[in-house]
């Protein structure tokens, strides 16, 4: 082993041991004494996971703002300060990424999925997965992840058109899309009762393909910092060839365009979460270069979407309900 | 040069040897690591981890095929049965079609195998050739699992549901259950085919059972998480790990007294006894590590950095089981 190769590997292993140390000590000294006195160490290995969830978010976050909010200081569509619209996708981000909501979710989407997968299972259905098909992937996880990412894109690419097609998803989804001071924090704006229809769809794709491998919690949160990129206040274009590999700033911030983002016959274009592809496949890739302003055109004409979170939520069940 | 190199090799032999006497030669000690989906190979002389090899999804807890000849890993995540090497590691063959398997265990006389199915709330029944016998719904997170010597009742702890049943395996039925202390997780038959011991893992003890009259004969007092067990070899002394106390606890199944406890940092959860008796190897799950204690000093004498929350363990030169 060369000097070089050497000194990454001990740099590499000195990092995974003080993370697990980092880990490990939040788990047994808060975590753990916390499920213990509620009860619950029934999900004592679930929680160990969150616990990463919760550390990967927190140092995600550090990360975003610090390399995210330089990029928008130094390339910003708008020029502006941190208003009240802004703050309220900080606490979304917050909500989301150090884990909050999904475990929320998680456990309310637990039992439905786990009471069909086990039904299926009694009438001999066991989900199959990519790897019986190509079985070269069981000796490499990392391909397997990546087929499984590219999955979970496409499946979310649908889901995306789905969100601006149908109705009642629209209702929800539009608050995703009443941001019209867009930063990076603008990823997590999302109505709950949105999130949990996404995930809910994706649960069932996962009966239908399998489940991806769950240890590249990096790549993880490496797809969710481009999501986060692509939502962010600046110029930026991958271009000729990049903005076909991966969804750039410029790309999605059409997708939240006022008038192309929601409009015309696809009820919006670029839908594509991170690879453009499916956009340029299926015909909904805009022809717009720039970078619009963000909204949605019924706000100009003073609809409300709300501001703060429990105002932005509860209007969106009253759209949901046909009145608002 | 040729003479120094044979001291150097003499001398390196001795030491391999000594440290990993309690091994045969060549043989590894495998680790599932649930959480990253591979299989720790880890040497016993130089306690090093030699290799990582990429087995399936959330791989928890393993065991060798009845003539020893194979090494069965249960994929609860990949719905599939992973065949190793027992001596080495080396991946061999796969079964799919196992619906969630966590937890496995062949009855004694060989002719079941029983996959308790931890997330889905399910007992299912093979036969050793892996045809699906039985699917058997039960109460919530079904854990582990214990035979009679006879091998006509699997005893499997139902965690959520605080309690532990019994299946008769000619009709694969439940035949009945008894209610226990909080999230009841090992299970372990005492080799005198009398009583069952069942970890209290939400609790701080272990619950002494007489199976024949379904009745609670004892509790003993061990520590926080009391979890699971591995026989000490003697026909007499079982370990228990106590994974939030951070100890493992010995007990007397004939007295059905504890022992001793002694401490084993980092969440310790499945056991293997060296053949000779004189070392425990547990995987300490939340630090990440494979360690090693001392079983006349009672002291942990190695750490061994492993994979993401490592769970099951093995090696061939182990212990005999009860």
């Amino acid at each position: 082993m060369d000097p070089l190769e050497n000194l990454v590997l001990g740099f590499a292993g000195a990092f995974v041991a003080a993370w697990a140390q980092l880990h490990a000590t939040l788990f047994e000294s808060v975590v753990q004494p916390a499920l213990f006195h509620l009860g619950l160490t029934t999900w004592i290995e679930m929680a160990f996971d969150w616990t990463e969830v919760f550390l990967i978010g927190a140092v995600e976050i550090v990360l975003l703002a610090l390399v995210l909010t330089a990029l928008e200081k130094w390339r910003p569509v708008e020029a502006r300060k941190v208003s009240p619209a802004v703050r309220v996708d900080v606490i979304y981000t917050l909500l989301v990424r150090l884990g909050a909501l999904p475990l929320a979710i998680f456990f309310l989407l637990l039992p439905l999925v786990e009471g069909l997968d086990g039904w299926l299972r009694l009438h001999d259905y066991i989900p199959p997965k990519i790897e019986d098909a190509f079985p070269a992937l069981l000796a490499h996880p990392m391909a397997s992840f990546l087929v499984y990412l590219v999955i979970i894109d496409f499946a979310m690419y649908w889901i995306h058109r789905a969100q601006h097609r149908l109705g009642f998803w629209w209702a929800l989804h539009a608050l995703h899309h009443s941001q019209r001071e867009m930063t990076f924090w603008t990823d997590d704006r999302n109505h709950v009762l949105d999130m949990v229809f996404t995930d809910a769809v994706l649960a069932l794709v996962a009966l239908a393909v399998g489940v991806p491998p769950g240890q590249f919690v990096l790549l993880v949160a490496v797809s969710r910092a481009l999501e986060s990129l692509a939502h962010a206040n600046v110029r930026m274009s991958f271009g000729r060839v990049g903005e076909w590999i991966l969804v750039s700033p410029r790309f999605h911030r059409v997708h939240h365009a006022i008038g192309p983002g929601h409009e015309g016959r696809n009820h919006g274009s670029n839908f594509a979460v991170l690879f453009p592809v499916w956009d340029h496949l299926f015909g909904t890739a805009s022809p717009v270069r720039d970078y619009p302003p963000t909204g949605i055109r019924d706000q100009l004409t003073g609809r409300d979407y709300g501001e703060g979170f429990w105002r932005q939520q509860w209007l969106g069940f009253k759209r949901l309900a046909g009145r608002a | 040069m040729k003479t120094i190199g044979k001291v150097i090799g003499l001398a390196a032999f001795l030491v391999a040897t000594a440290t990993g006497a309690a091994h045969g030669p060549g043989e590894m000690v495998i680790v599932l690591n649930s959480g990253d989906g591979t299989v720790s190979i880890v040497d016993p002389a130089t306690r090093k981890e030699v290799k990582r090899i990429p087995v399936g999804k959330e791989p928890h807890h393993l065991m060798a095929t009845p003539d020893n000849k194979e090494l069965i890993v249960a994929n609860a995540a990949s719905n599939d049965l992973v065949f190793l090497d027992p001596k080495s590691g080396e991946i061999l063959r796969r079964v799919p079609n196992i619906s969630d398997p966590y937890q496995i265990g062949y009855s004694p006389d060989k002719k079941w195998f029983v996959s308790v199915s931890n997330r889905l709330d399910r007992v299912d029944i093979y036969t050793a050739d892996f045809k699906l016998a039985k699917r058997i719904p039960t109460g919530k997170v079904p854990s582990h699992v214990a035979f009679t010597a006879d091998s006509t009742i699997a005893f499997v702890t139902v965690q959520e549901s605080n309690e532990f049943i019994a299946i008769d395996l000619a009709t694969q039925k439940e035949i009945w259950k008894l209610p226990t202390g909080k999230q009841p997780a090992g299970i372990w038959m005492t080799p005198d085919d009398r009583h069952l011991l069942i970890g209290i893992t939400g609790e701080s003890h272990v619950e002494v059972y007489d199976w024949r009259a379904k009745k609670r004969v004892k509790k003993m007092l061990t520590g926080l998480g009391a979890h699971n067990f591995v026989a000490r070899g003697d026909g007499r002394h079982v370990f228990l790990s106590n994974r939030m106390a951070n100890s493992v606890s010995m007990i007397d199944q004939q007295s059905l007294e504890v022992k001793e406890t002694f401490n084993v940092p980092g969440g310790p959860d499945c056991m293997e006894v060296t053949k000779d008796g004189k070392q425990l190897w547990t995987t300490t799950r939340w630090i990440r590590m494979l360690t090693v204690v001392d079983l006349e000093s009672k002291k942990v004498v190695q750490q061994i950095p492993v994979g993401k929350s490592p769970h099951g363990l093995f090696f061939l030169s182990h212990a005999p089981r009860q």
